[in-house]
């Protein structure tokens, strides 16, 4: 029997306020926990007790993002670790970072960075398993170091020419010698959402488990599970080794890794970059690894803002975060020669520009229309109307009120602005445009027929 | 202000709006559907009125204005 529903009159708009305060990125809200199918039987995962661990955001822009571009130069990871420092708050929502130890530019940028005297991002290092590594990071003097250990059979049989017992013996000799040195191993299973979970990964990871016990706790290790191909799925149901849900239960209802333990690091081969690295969280990982708008390897890691925009709307509060930095960073990524599309979300050029006209009319009457959240208090970059021939009138106004600072009553409506409007059409119409209007081309048209105005304006 | 001033001035500026004679438009002629005004042209005609009346419209109002006897009337009332 279909249910009846009836038409609810409404005098005042029902806006949703209490998930989209405008003031803040939407909040995500759940009903209630999550169930997922494990060996048969159902699993409550409870997004409260997620939001009640400590989450963070870890960092790898300057190991997976520089194997992504040429090196950065030590002057611009100073900067950029300045600015990562400032962005995350004195809540060190942005925990860590890691950096190269190889050539002497890493050593320095590591050492330059850490002067700073930052509490957070905290410094870690990341090197191959090679025991002759160690030295590099006791040098360097930092506490916790990645070392890479693949985990599937792609890479066990025929990157490493091993066989399975051969490497988990070769891992456990070098991350026995990471704990000789007093450094706490963070241990990558490189290609894990390609593993033979049963065959390697359990028996590997309880390993390193039953080890960690006979170690102080903050030398225990760390797991990073390295979605090295991007094949993580975060939908209910997938099968392992693709599931992050059941990947991550593994770990902390079968091994029983602690959360602040876990973390997961992903790529975006299949567009699953973000979600994923947010699903891993809600199921029981602390820590996202991500890197500055998602540069590294290939298709890149999970974009760090996007991470920082995730974890202000499941926390439903800034909580120290200062994303006026999230507009710095990008600038001055785009001043080194970073290239970031239009279109990208957050920083891009367009994130909050509309060229259509219906969407610029939307804008006109009430941003909160066509803009996600108040980009012009949290981010510094009010929506904008890009000029095409597809803008209308009403871009045309949207875009001359925003030029000359026009607010209330004091906006100019579409009648007053109509020969600006109608300059636009003729280029398109009469001469055959194909590109947008410039700001500096609408600009000149505002001084020419609305002088008075752009004479005065703010 | 006479209705059948208003008229002829309105006629006049729609004319030379939309470059058509005046003996083309009717009172029931709607701009757009008859006349063929396209988005920029309606609110040309709008500031047409404007700057031949000397008034200040309100804008959702002048473009909730669908046809040409509409139009005369809101001016007539305007003018009073």
């Amino acid at each position: 029997m279909s249910a009846k529903y009836e038409l609810q009159e409404t005098v005042e708009p029902n806006l949703l306020d209490d998930m989209f305060d405008y003031s803040l990125p939407p909040k995500i809200q759940f009903d209630g926990p999550q169930v997922e199918e494990i060996d048969g039987k159902q699993v409550i995962f409870d997004p409260k007790e997620a939001l009640a661990r400590d989450l963070v955001i870890t960092d790898t822009t300057f190991r997976d993002g520089q194997q992504a571009r040429p090196p950065y130069t030590v002057e611009q990871q100073v900067k950029l670790f300045d600015m990562l420092a400032k962005l995350g708050g004195p809540k060190g929502v942005i925990r860590q970072t890691e950096f190269f130890l190889y050539t002497a530019n890493d050593r320095k940028a590591l050492d330059d960075c850490r002067a700073l005297g930052h509490k957070y991002p905290e410094v870690t290092s990341w090197i191959r398993a090679d025991k002759g590594d160690f030295r590099l990071v006791k040098d360097a003097q930092v506490k916790e170091t990645g070392l890479l250990t693949p985990s599937s059979d792609y890479h066990i049989f025929y990157k490493l020419k091993k066989n399975r017992r051969k490497a988990f013996d070769d891992y456990i000799e070098v991350i026995d010698a990471a704990w000789d040195a007093g450094i706490r191993p963070r241990v990558h299973l490189e290609d894990v959402t390609r593993a033979d979970f049963d065959g390697f990964v359990m028996p590997y990871v309880a390993e390193l488990k039953r080890r960690s016990e006979q170690v102080p706790a903050d030398m225990h290790v760390k797991i990073r599970l390295c979605d090295t191909m991007g094949f993580g799925v975060s939908t209910p149901g997938v099968k392992l080794p693709r599931s992050i849900p059941k990947m991550i239960h593994r770990m902390t209802h079968d091994i029983g890794m602690p959360p602040e333990c876990l973390e997961w690091h992903g790529h975006n081969d299949f567009h699953k970059v973000h979600i994923n690295g947010a699903t891993a969280w809600l199921y029981g990982c602390n820590a996202v690894n991500t890197t500055l708008f998602g540069f590294g390897e290939r298709t890149g890691n999970p974009p760090l803002e996007g991470a920082i925009i995730e974890y202000i709307a499941l926390h439903g509060d800034l909580c120290g975060i200062d994303l006026m930095m999230v507009q710095e960073l990008a600038r001055y990524m785009q001043s080194i020669g970073v290239d970031i599309a239009h279109n990208y979300p957050f920083v891009g050029r367009d994130f909050n520009t509309t060229r259509a006209g219906i969407h610029a009319g939307g804008l006109r009457s009430d941003e909160r229309i066509y803009n996600i959240f108040d980009t012009t208090k949290l981010f510094g970059r009010p929506p904008r109307v890009s000029i095409t021939d597809k803008s209308g009138v009403d871009g045309v106004a949207l875009w001359v009120n925003t030029f000359l600072g026009l607010k209330g009553d004091r906006k100019l409506s579409k009648i007053k602005v109509h020969k600006v409007a109608r300059w636009v059409m003729d280029q398109y119409e009469v001469h055959g445009r194909m590109s947008a209007i410039t700001d500096e081309e609408l600009a000149e048209q505002v001084k020419e027929h609305l002088a008075d105005l752009y004479a005065a304006r703010v | 202000m006479q209705r059948d001033d208003v008229k002829q001035r309105v006629y006049k500026v729609i004319a030379k709006v939309l470059k058509i004679d005046t003996g083309q438009i009717e009172e029931s002629h709607s701009f757009s559907a008859d006349l063929g005004a396209e988005s920029v042209q309606s609110v040309e005609l709008m500031a047409g009125f404007e700057e031949e009346f000397d008034i200040e419209m309100d804008e959702d109002e002048a473009l909730g204005v669908q046809d040409v006897g509409g139009a005369i009337d809101f001016i007539g009332k305007h003018l009073d």
